[in-house]
């Protein structure tokens, strides 16, 4: 009968397709693990230089990951102290004080932002660098240049997490203080901005983890394959996610692959870490805020 | 001027700087490509080749590529998502459906050059083994892996829409004795129409903006593909390919085209999405 | 709890427990329900009336921390049947359980569409006893008169009293032999609660309905006994 198999048909459809797609998930994360915890080592972060020598400024790291370690670590400080100040307040403009269509206006450019192509960000990055470098020679894509494209790339994010968040805040409490004689401001500073602070910090988190892992920004922006520690903002420096790329296609032999596998696992590492951050950080600090009497 | 008025200019200030940003981008892109748009060039450039040693520095064969792979990463992902979140929501026992959340919630974070990475180490060797012919860097590899990058976020699109249809109608299909599938099927599905269709069309965008997959695994030759194991390059490719060529070139301002291209695709499809009713920005 | 002991008896629970987790909201619950009657169940908030009458249509199942001890029976084209035996199949227990809710819930469809959904469910298709039937459904729930002329317009578009004759027109058209209804009239107004309370009299005879009910008078009215839980 047609209904039996209809039945049949999309039951085993939708366990085929979540079983393949788990399936293909595990394998990816399952290979670059297998392939990748061997290399991992300290002579993997710090090559030949001991570690002692490379935190107290001795010397350089020569065929070590540290450098790239320590630059994405930069570029995402940067990147994120640049972009946060800026994305909560506009989140805190289009929620507490726009009104219909210029708060849908900016609202459509923000959305146009979040998804214009990364790449696209980059070059944009990279034509700032341009013409800023005809004004003052020094300047070439650097670590600031970067770190200003990924805080473009990430600021439409932190908008919209801080306008969601703050205008989830259920009206009887967001009537509270005003009700008492608070004016707009004090009701946004005392009660509606930490009130949306778990949601916040989730997205800052997640702000973080799109820095440390974006690859095509910093590609046209100022990252290079070997370039040490960067001694100022204005300098080339190294990051995990373009050494994965380099490594993928430059790489001289088994050896220098394996380093390529062993970042991998670093980088996924800490994208992982980032991630349950984010996610703890917002259900315990929802927990300790709301229920703590 | 007291704090208040201040402050809200402050916030002011900061929304309009960001919006002022994202305008600011488009004009670059107008402006530095500017000598390949003026005179109707631009539209020679979208249908010409790419050939710089006779002067032809037409997009199209880039055009094709991005194309090509969107469509493919869109065929491969979109029944995928579609069966996996039907299966999370209706079918699964809870348990199950709890665990298979959590992991896709997870994988929406993985970086997409580690992606990459996997993809040309082993994905690439496995399509060249199978099927014999060239380096294995193929639109076919390339949209195998981008699928896996755009499936979960598309995934949970979907969960959401699923859940979000009114509890009234589920429970009325279910006392009336339809099973999970019929529910599914006659109730969750229809309802779910717009998310479904958005879901489809922010995961395109997602593709069409992808760099790292279709740099590290489509081959990037500049030809037009003709079969789905051709190498090829995409418009987002090109314009990482291109960067290091001399800047007052007309090769290198055709990195410019590109993006214009790049943002108008972006721009149309956040116009699309809004027509549907939605941006699916909460699901980041 | 009352014993009732009658001749035909439809509906059985022999030591009926329920908890939530660890709130008991049914304790050891004995009891018989007639054929072909009314039987009304009252009882102050909170003690459980809703719960049990969802024991016979199952649908507590996917709430996370139920429990249910105890036996269920019902009388079904005259076998009796365990409702939690592990051959039964749940679509094909809520085919002969119908079940009314409080709020009426309409599916997004046409009023046509939304009565014929459940003949769809069970794979009856030619048009012409669709249509047969769905005339008839709606006949027994005093709804004929009021929709023939736009069973194609959206069901939600008709009026609270309109919407939960048409919820019962759509749990009647496979001819269920148990109805349950949960405090069908609480939201709406006199007139239409005096309609359906027309309705369920008028069909009684082919089927064994349960109504929760708060409404003394209606109860009167209607009801051939009652079961007070409290």
């Amino acid at each position: 009968m047609r209904a039996r198999f209809t039945e049949i048909f999309v039951t085993s459809f939708t366990w085929v397709s979540g079983l393949l797609f788990l399936s293909a998930a595990f394998t990816v994360i399952g290979f670059l693990l297998v392939k990748g915890i061997p290399a991992l080592s300290v002579s993997l972060l710090f090559g030949e230089t001991a570690p002692v020598d490379v935190f107290l400024l001795r010397r350089q790291v020569l065929t070590g990951l540290f450098p790239a370690i320590a630059g994405t670590c930069l570029l995402v400080i940067l990147a994120v102290g640049m972009a946060t100040p800026v994305g909560l307040a506009a989140g805190i403009y289009l929620a507490e004080y726009g009104r219909g269509s210029l708060k849908n206006f900016f609202s459509l450019f923000y959305d146009i932002l979040a998804g214009v192509p990364s790449i696209v960000i980059g070059l944009f990055g990279f034509s700032i660098a341009i013409i800023l470098h005809r004004y003052v020679n020094d300047i070439y894509p650097c670590l600031l240049i970067s770190a200003l494209a990924l805080a473009l790339l990430v600021l439409p994010y932190l908008i919209r997490t801080t306008q969601f968040a703050m205008e989830s805040i259920p009206s009887k409490i967001r009537l509270t203080a005003p009700a008492l004689g608070a004016t707009k401001l004090q009701n946004i500073v005392y009660v509606l901005f930490p009130r949306s602070l778990p949601g916040i910090s989730s997205g800052i988190i997640l702000a973080i983890g799109r820095c440390a892992e974006d690859t095509a920004v910093i590609m046209l922006t100022g990252v290079v394959a070997s370039a040490g520690i960067p001694g100022s903002l204005l300098s080339a420096y190294e990051a995990l996610p373009f050494y994965i790329y380099y490594i993928s296609s430059q790489y001289r032999d088994a050896a220098e692959l394996q380093t390529g596998y062993g970042a991998a696992v670093i980088l996924l590492v800490i994208c992982a870490c980032l991630f349950l951050v984010a996610f703890y950080l917002k259900n315990r600090l929802i927990e300790r805020m709301f229920y703590s009497r | 001027m007291n704090r208040a008025t201040l402050a809200e200019a402050g916030f002011l200030g900061a929304a309009v700087l960001s919006a002022s940003l994202t305008a600011l981008i488009l004009m670059f892109m107008l402006f530095l490509g500017f000598p390949l748009l003026r005179g109707g060039h631009f539209f020679t450039l979208l249908t010409t080749s790419w050939n710089p040693d006779k002067g032809l520095f037409g997009i199209y064969p880039m055009l094709t590529g991005t194309l090509s792979i969107v469509f493919l990463s869109l065929l491969w992902a979109f029944p995928l998502s579609l069966g996996t979140s039907a299966l999370m929501s209706v079918i699964a026992p809870p348990v199950f459906s709890k665990f298979c959340k959590k992991t896709v919630q997870m994988l929406t974070g993985i970086p997409t050059v580690i992606y990459g990475f996997v993809g040309v180490f082993l994905l690439v060797p496995f399509i060249r083994e199978v099927f014999a012919s060239g380096s294995g860097m193929s639109i076919l590899s390339a949209s195998l892996m981008l699928s896996m990058v755009i499936s979960p976020t598309m995934i949970l699109i979907y969960t959401d829409a699923f859940e979000s249809v009114p509890a009234s109608y589920t429970a009325a299909a279910d006392a009336l004795g339809a099973t999970p599938v019929q529910k599914l099927i006659y109730v969750i599905l229809p309802y779910s129409r717009d998310g479904i269709f958005s879901g489809i069309v922010l995961s395109a965008g997602r593709a069409m903006g992808d760099t790292i997959i279709a740099l590290m695994i489509a081959g990037n030759a500049v030809a037009v593909p003709g079969s789905v194991l051709d190498s090829a390059r995409a418009l987002t490719s090109h314009i990482a390919l291109v960067i290091a060529a001399d800047f007052d070139s007309i090769e290198f301002k055709t990195i410019f085209a590109a993006g214009l291209v790049l943002y108008a695709f972006a721009a149309f499809i956040i116009f699309i999405a809004r027509i549907i009713g939605r941006t699916g920005m909460k699901k980041i | 709890m009352k014993e009732i002991i009658s001749s035909n008896i439809k509906i059985k629970t022999v030591n009926l427990s329920f908890n939530y987790g660890r709130l008991s909201v049914l304790k050891d619950i004995s009891v018989e329900f007639p054929e072909c009657s009314i039987s009304a169940i009252v009882g102050p908030s909170g003690k459980g009336k809703s719960t049990f009458l969802m024991i016979f249509n199952r649908l507590w199942e996917t709430i996370p921390g139920a429990r249910m001890e105890g036996e269920a029976f019902i009388r079904l084209k005259n076998k009796w049947i365990n409702i939690y035996d592990r051959s039964v199949s749940l679509p094909d227990l809520r085919r002969s359980v119908g079940t009314v809710f409080q709020t009426p819930n309409p599916l997004p469809m046409s009023i046509f569409k939304n009565i014929s959904f459940p003949l769809k469910l069970s794979g009856v298709k030619e048009k012409q006893i669709v249509d047969k039937k769905v005339e008839s459904a709606l006949k027994q729930a005093f709804l004929w008169e009021e929709v023939k002329d736009r069973l194609n317009e959206d069901a939600r578009s008709l009026s609270g009293g309109q919407q939960q004759r048409l919820c019962i027109a759509r749990s009647l058209i496979l001819d269920p032999e148990i109805l349950l209804l949960d405090e069908p009239t609480s939201f709406l107004d006199a007139e239409s609660g005096r309609i359906i309370e027309d309705l369920l009299l008028s069909i009684k005879e082919r089927c064994t309905i349960l109504l929760i009910s708060h409404y003394m008078d209606q109860i009167r009215r209607i009801a051939d006994q009652v079961e007070t839980f409290e």
